[in-house]
């Protein structure tokens, strides 16, 4: 019946407002001009604040605590400690799995890490709460910690069997090749650091909880809170209108989050609670540092024989963070033998957690930094040498690809980049004392599916409303899924409004893994498309309609108009039927679910990450794929290294806005010039504290730091992937940039790096 | 942990010109500009990123200057002129040229530390270092971005300052 057929919207893209036009965010306007509110700059009524006290120890117990010149400070409403706030219920892990302990304690007498919470002060104003937190006195009995990875206590570690990839017999086939490379490649403890820290205002009326709190996945988060405080899913209410960056940090509530939503209960009064800077690198995990050994084993001419991987990362004492580092190994070249294994080793560390690309950031550093050192070896060039042992197909899965325009990124990379002039010897290029070095990596992501839900409501006006509780975190949602309606419905883009953010909107699962855009416009397109046949049903068959003599077998909508496609008949907008048919809206709510599903697998879908659909389901295996090329200028008497061109060709598939996707994809390379030369989570070997916990210590880049950044999309529309045929965007780009910038510093320098960040001391 | 330190309830009356209009204040002395303009002045635009002098997110105008207010005293600016991003547009609501390149080159994505960004350009820009790309990152390296939007907004720097030449 209608006509909202997706095929002709790849040709249409010259519009800015359909699908995989170049608009503007439609969110810009509020955040240039400082109207966009985010999440804990709601201002209530009767509004206290809480400031936390961490431990200063990372293992021990807390043997006292003097909360009495905390509590008659000035403005002091509640001092709370494990003794005083109240217990709560261990809340189900992501996965659904119901907690091992029964109870929650969110402030702690047993010590596991430094900076865990152990008491926190609430007071009228944040002045006050801040200041009493200071009058709080802790004692500890001290234990030892094993501080990192390299600590002589922390072991080998436990095997994760699942881990496990192997095919053929590969320490055979690698003791048997000519060429054999075999090296160690380690990675630091990393931290999202968005620059919005984390934070939340809880209010609790009667047993309703509603919390603002800036969130990746709003229905989890509910139900964690649902879960410590024993209330109904329904009655917890999460808002997290605009998010200040995540980067996989803000996915789960967390102790600090009990914290605000306990002393919220417990007051009677609601409750801000803000992490402080510090607070941002201890209360919530970064990326686990990782350790891998790599041994590829090759032909004369290159071929590879076989793949020996075998990993490590850190976790905590109480929590489990298995960070899959044979991710990229096991998929990025054909060999007819394959071995992954990996350990994870406990330290005293907050759980590690997810930043952009988990897995396969660190994993691709270990095998794309590797196949360049074989390339070295041979005398072959890196780009041929990766064209030469190109995977036809996926090596572990066994399946086609659903698309890999890899080879075409190697091409349009290198071609934009001009690598046919490189010499391939190392430091054989130079401008003065600057030792120059190009490099080249590859990367790729796989396409996490997930379902989700809108809401697509026309209104009397002509305008559309579209509702999700699905969030926008600066990847363009409330942008994308604009265009989605407009273009499905046949509306300009400025009448469409887009409201996330909000956990009693249609559902949505988790954002992360770069799996949203792909969900939601799915979705949104969907519910667009039952609302327009609802419309279109209406003009067609209601008595009022002046369509209904018409006898026509369905309408078009164009610029908010409806006609008949013949030209036939009247021409009148949306405004002119609602009202002509009486209607004040017309509302639907679709989902990408199966009819079948069940309201219990509903719940699952979006309140646990259980149901996500796996990337090598059927008969395709699905990834985003980029190839980078990097040069770098080393300063040749200091070893200071600069990156001065990025040219990295990028295969997300079909991008829904490519100056948004464009953004996006320079986001996850400038991350990955700051893991490659900057990051680094520095601990304490006697306290097990992260010293350089700030924003001055722990270095971003800055934009001082970064270049020119060239990217090109050779991407086609993967049917496969997605309803609309796109693929991840948002985490492809960081996976391959630190091994393209380590191997132009081994081109630059004849270095060879492999411990990140790549600092001058490690060069001179 | 001081036995000895002690907390003045004492509160001061301040009258600060934010944005062109007058705001009376009781506040503690102790209050930053920064917690002034979000916590008392529901001016939540200027944004607190690390409370620390660090990152660049709190970046307001003193005097046409630009300062963080998160290392600034309200009681240091009465009787001073101040303006945030909510003031920066017209009274008709026009944008500022650095607010409209930043929508049009997209520089920005999550928004945080853009109200920073876009009042350290306006300063960066009139203090006459945004004659070339390499100048505008050197004076806008105070101001973090981790979604990593720097060339955008070089871009929109180089674009606005070229708009307000001609």
């Amino acid at each position: 019946m209608t006509v909202h057929d997706m095929k002709h919207a790849a040709s249409d893209s010259a519009r800015l407002e359909a699908v995989g036009g170049r608009l503007s965010r439609v969110d810009g306007p509020a955040k240039i001009t400082g109207a966009a509110h985010y999440a804990v700059e709601q201002q209530l009524e009767g509004l206290t604040h809480a400031v936390l006290v961490g431990a200063t120890i990372a293992a021990g117990k807390v043997s006292g605590i003097d909360t009495r010149a905390a509590e008659t400070a000035p403005g002091v409403l509640a001092v709370l400690t494990p003794d005083t706030i109240m217990p709560l219920n261990g809340a189900s892990d992501w996965f659904g799995n119901p907690s091992p302990q029964p109870t929650f304690l969110p402030l702690v007498r047993e010590v596991t890490f430094s900076g865990q919470h152990v008491a926190a002060v609430v007071a009228e104003t944040f002045e006050q709460a801040v200041a009493a937190a200071a009058l709080v006195k802790v004692w500890y009995d001290e234990m030892p910690a094993i501080v990192d990875l390299s600590d002589g206590k922390a072991g080998d570690g436990i095997p994760i069997d699942a881990m496990t990839k192997e095919w053929g017999d590969a320490q055979a086939a690698f003791a048997a090749a000519p060429v054999r490379i075999c090296a160690a490649y380690n990675t630091p403890r990393e931290f999202q650091a968005a620059m919005e820290p984390h934070g939340l205002i809880a209010r609790w009326e009667g047993d309703e909880l509603t919390v603002w709190e800036p969130s990746q996945w709003l229905d989890g988060m509910a139900r964690t809170y649902a879960e410590w405080f024993s209330v109904p899913f329904e009655n917890v209410r999460l808002v997290s209108p605009y998010i200040g960056g995540g980067f996989g940090s803000k996915a789960l509530a967390l102790a600090h989050s009990a914290v605000a939503a306990a002393a919220a209960r417990m007051l009677g009064r609601p409750v801000k609670l803000v992490l402080n800077r510090p607070q941002n690198f201890t209360s919530y995990g970064g990326r686990a540092a990782t350790r891998q050994t790599v041994a590829i084993g090759a032909d004369r001419d290159g071929k590879i024989q076989s793949i020996v991987h075998r990993g490590v990362n850190e976790t905590a004492v109480d929590g489990m963070w298995v960070e899959p580092l044979g991710s990229v190994t096991s998929i990025m070249y054909a060999t007819p033998n394959f071995s992954s294994k990996q350990n994870v080793v406990r330290v005293n560390t907050v759980v590690p957690g997810a930043k952009r690309a988990p897995g396969e950031n660190p994993s691709a550093f270990g095998i794309e930094c590797a196949i360049d050192e074989l390339a070295h070896e041979l005398g072959i060039d890196p780009l041929e040498m990766r064209l030469i042992n190109y995977a036809e197909q996926d090596p572990h899965a066994k399946k086609a690809w659903s698309t890999r325009q890899l080879r075409e990124a190697f091409a349009a990379g290198a071609e934009a980049f001009g690598w046919a002039k490189r010499s391939p010897q190392p430091r054989a290029m130079r401008d003065g004392h600057q030792l120059i070095g190009w490099g080249v990596a590859a990367g790729t992501y796989p396409v996490r599916r997930a379902h989700g839900e809108a809401v697509v409501r026309i209104m009397a006006d002509g305008s559309v409303v579209v509702e999700s509780s699905s969030i926008d975190m600066g990847q363009g949602t409330y942008t994308i899924l604009a265009q989605t309606a407009a273009e499905t419905l046949g509306v300009p883009v400025e009448r469409v409004s887009v409201k996330l953010g909000d956990s009693h909107f249609a559902r949505a699962g988790v954002t992360g893994g770069s799996r949203l855009a792909g969900v939601m416009t799915g979705a949104v397109y969907k519910a667009a498309g039952q609302a327009l046949d609802e419309l279109i049903g209406l003009a067609l068959s209601d008595t009022r309609s002046p369509f209904q003599k018409l006898q026509a077998n369905t309408l078009q909508v164009r610029d908010g108009r409806i006609a008949s496609p013949r030209g036939e008949g009247p021409e009148i907008t949306i405004a002119e039927l609602m009202s002509a048919v009486g209607r004040d809206h017309i509302e639907a709510k679709g989902d990408t679910l199966p009819a079948s599903t069940t309201p219990e697998e509903r719940y699952k879908n979006y309140t646990t990450i259980a149901m996500s659909i796996p990337h090598t389901e059927g008969e395709y295996s699905r990834h985003s794929w980029c190839a980078h090329f990097v040069e770098v200028r080393v300063d040749e008497d200091f070893g200071t290294v600069r990156v001065s061109r990025v040219v990295s060709a990028l295969d997300s598939g079909r991008l829904y806005n490519p100056k948004l996707a464009e953004s996006q994809w320079k986001g996850g390379i400038i991350m990955g010039i700051g893991q490659a030369l900057l990051e680094e989570g520095v601990v304490d070997r006697r306290h097990g504290r992260i010293v350089n916990g700030n924003f001055a210590d722990y270095m971003l880049p800055t934009n001082a730091d970064i270049p020119d950044i060239q990217t090109i999309s050779v991407g086609i529309p993967d049917p496969h992937s997605s309803a609309l045929g796109g693929k991840g965007v948002g985490e492809l780009a960081i996976v391959g940039i630190a091994p393209a910038i380590a191997n132009a510093v081994f081109h630059a320098t004849g270095k060879r790096v492999r411990d990140l960040p790549i600092t001058l001391e490690k060069l001179i | 942990m001081n036995d000895q330190v002690t907390i003045s309830p004492t509160t001061l009356s301040l009258h600060l010109t934010i944005n062109g209009r007058d705001h009376a204040l009781e506040i503690e002395p102790r209050v930053t500009l920064l917690d002034a303009l979000r916590d008392r002045l529901h001016l939540t635009g200027t944004k607190k990123g690390c409370d620390q002098g660090q990152c660049g997110a709190c970046t307001v105008h003193v005097d046409g200057e630009r300062v963080l207010a998160c290392l600034t005293l309200a009681a240091q600016v009465e009787g001073r002129t101040i303006t945030t991003i909510e003031g920066l547009a017209d009274e008709g609501g026009t944008l500022n040229a650095v607010q409209a390149a930043f929508l049009e080159q997209d520089a920005f994505q999550c928004g945080y530390c853009t109200p920073g960004q876009i009042m350290s350009a306006v300063a960066c820009i009139r203090e006459g270092h945004a004659g070339s790309d390499e100048e505008i990152r050197e004076y806008m390296a105070g101001n973090l971005c981790r979604c990593g939007a720097y060339p955008n907004i070089v871009a929109a720097v180089r674009q606005a300052a070229q708009e307000l030449r001609s």
